[in-house]
């Protein structure tokens, strides 16, 4: 649920969505869900030459499993709170065992 | 109230002309008649664009057809005033690479 | 909104080519579908990935999860639209048949559960 709640928390900033295919995606993070599939909006591929197939799309859905990297906003990203938060999730799960 | 805002299903995207890139590189554009929460989606009216860097864009008809969810990369909603502008027949591109479906 | 499961099944009796993801198609008449996307073809035409192998086959049974796209009739996505008016307006006479039968209709009305089964639920999905 960590990387769920942590991409909820990008809602509305500004993300690069590298696919295995080797697109590259720009766009307003507009929505994400379990599956960390993405909605983006106002999109633009980073390399529209190599990859006009996206040049009439500005909304997008990206299925979760064709991501291969997200490039954040650093300045949006609090890495102290992510980490606080994964041992958190951590030690939860082992209580429960 | 957030979470309801928050849905990211393609319910925005029905009955408009969308994109759809597919797991094996192709670039298939129809009218979004359904999808369910595997992702498979029914286009309707579809064509396939064939990309290729020696001609321009070529179409093919393909009519309706049901994508299964596993073989879907992307699904985009399409501006029809900027999908007009374009002049496919010179616009010339190598074909998307395949991204490697499990199973 | 159309269920791609309920399109499929609504394509039943009905020509389609199922490409799978390896590449091979089988052409044929969809005998049988269910919920999973696994589809009974009967008539079918196989053609190998690289379209150098025809075979014909009687009856195919192909795992759903195998599948890439399957391309189906036109015609058939205006059937399940008048399947699903046709499930709305059963559910409208019945709501309407009902109605008067609302006062004093007691324990007898026990017996329209069974009329009133097949409309909706199962329509959705498949089997």
């Amino acid at each position: 649920m960590l990387f769920f709640s942590f991409f909820k928390s990008l809602v509305g900033k500004d993300v690069v969505v590298e696919l295995k295919n080797d697109l590259s995606i720009c766009g307003t993070l507009h929505s994400v869900d379990q599956y960390l599939n993405m909605k983006l909006s106002d999109i633009t591929v980073s390399d529209p030459d190599r990859f006009p197939h996206m040049l009439s799309v500005k909304n997008c859905f990206i299925r979760g499993s064709v991501v291969r990297y997200v490039q954040l906003p650093s300045d949006q990203v609090d890495t102290q709170l992510l980490s606080d938060s994964c041992r958190r999730e951590l030690t939860e799960a082992k209580t429960k065992q | 109230m957030l979470k309801y805002r928050m849905t990211s299903s393609l319910d925005g995207y029905m009955n408009r002309v969308t994109t759809v890139i597919t797991g094996d590189g192709r670039t298939i554009v129809g009218l979004l008649k359904g999808f369910d929460q595997l992702i498979n989606i029914i286009l309707e009216d579809a064509h396939e664009r064939v990309y290729s860097e020696t001609a321009g864009v070529e179409t093919v008809p393909l009519g309706l057809y049901i994508i299964r969810g596993d073989n879907v990369a992307i699904v985009g909603e399409v501006d029809e005033e900027i999908d007009k502008r374009i002049d496919l027949d010179n616009v010339k591109a190598s074909p998307l690479a395949p991204i490697w479906i499990p199973g | 909104m159309v269920l791609p499961l309920s399109l499929l099944r609504t394509a039943q009796n009905h020509p389609m080519l199922v490409e799978l993801k390896n590449g091979e198609t089988y052409n044929g008449h969809l005998q049988a579908c269910d919920t999973w996307m696994n589809v009974h073809l009967r008539d079918v035409i196989y053609t190998s990935k690289d379209g150098d192998k025809f075979y014909k086959i009687p009856e195919v049974y192909i795992r759903g999860s195998t599948i890439k796209y399957l391309r189906i009739p036109d015609t058939v996505v205006d059937l399940v639209k008048n399947e699903v008016n046709e499930v709305r307006r059963q559910q409208k006479d019945q709501q309407r048949s009902r109605k008067p039968m609302g006062r004093g209709g007691g324990p007898h009305r026990g017996g329209r559960g069974g009329s009133a089964a097949p409309r909706g639920g199962g329509r959705g999905r498949g089997k």
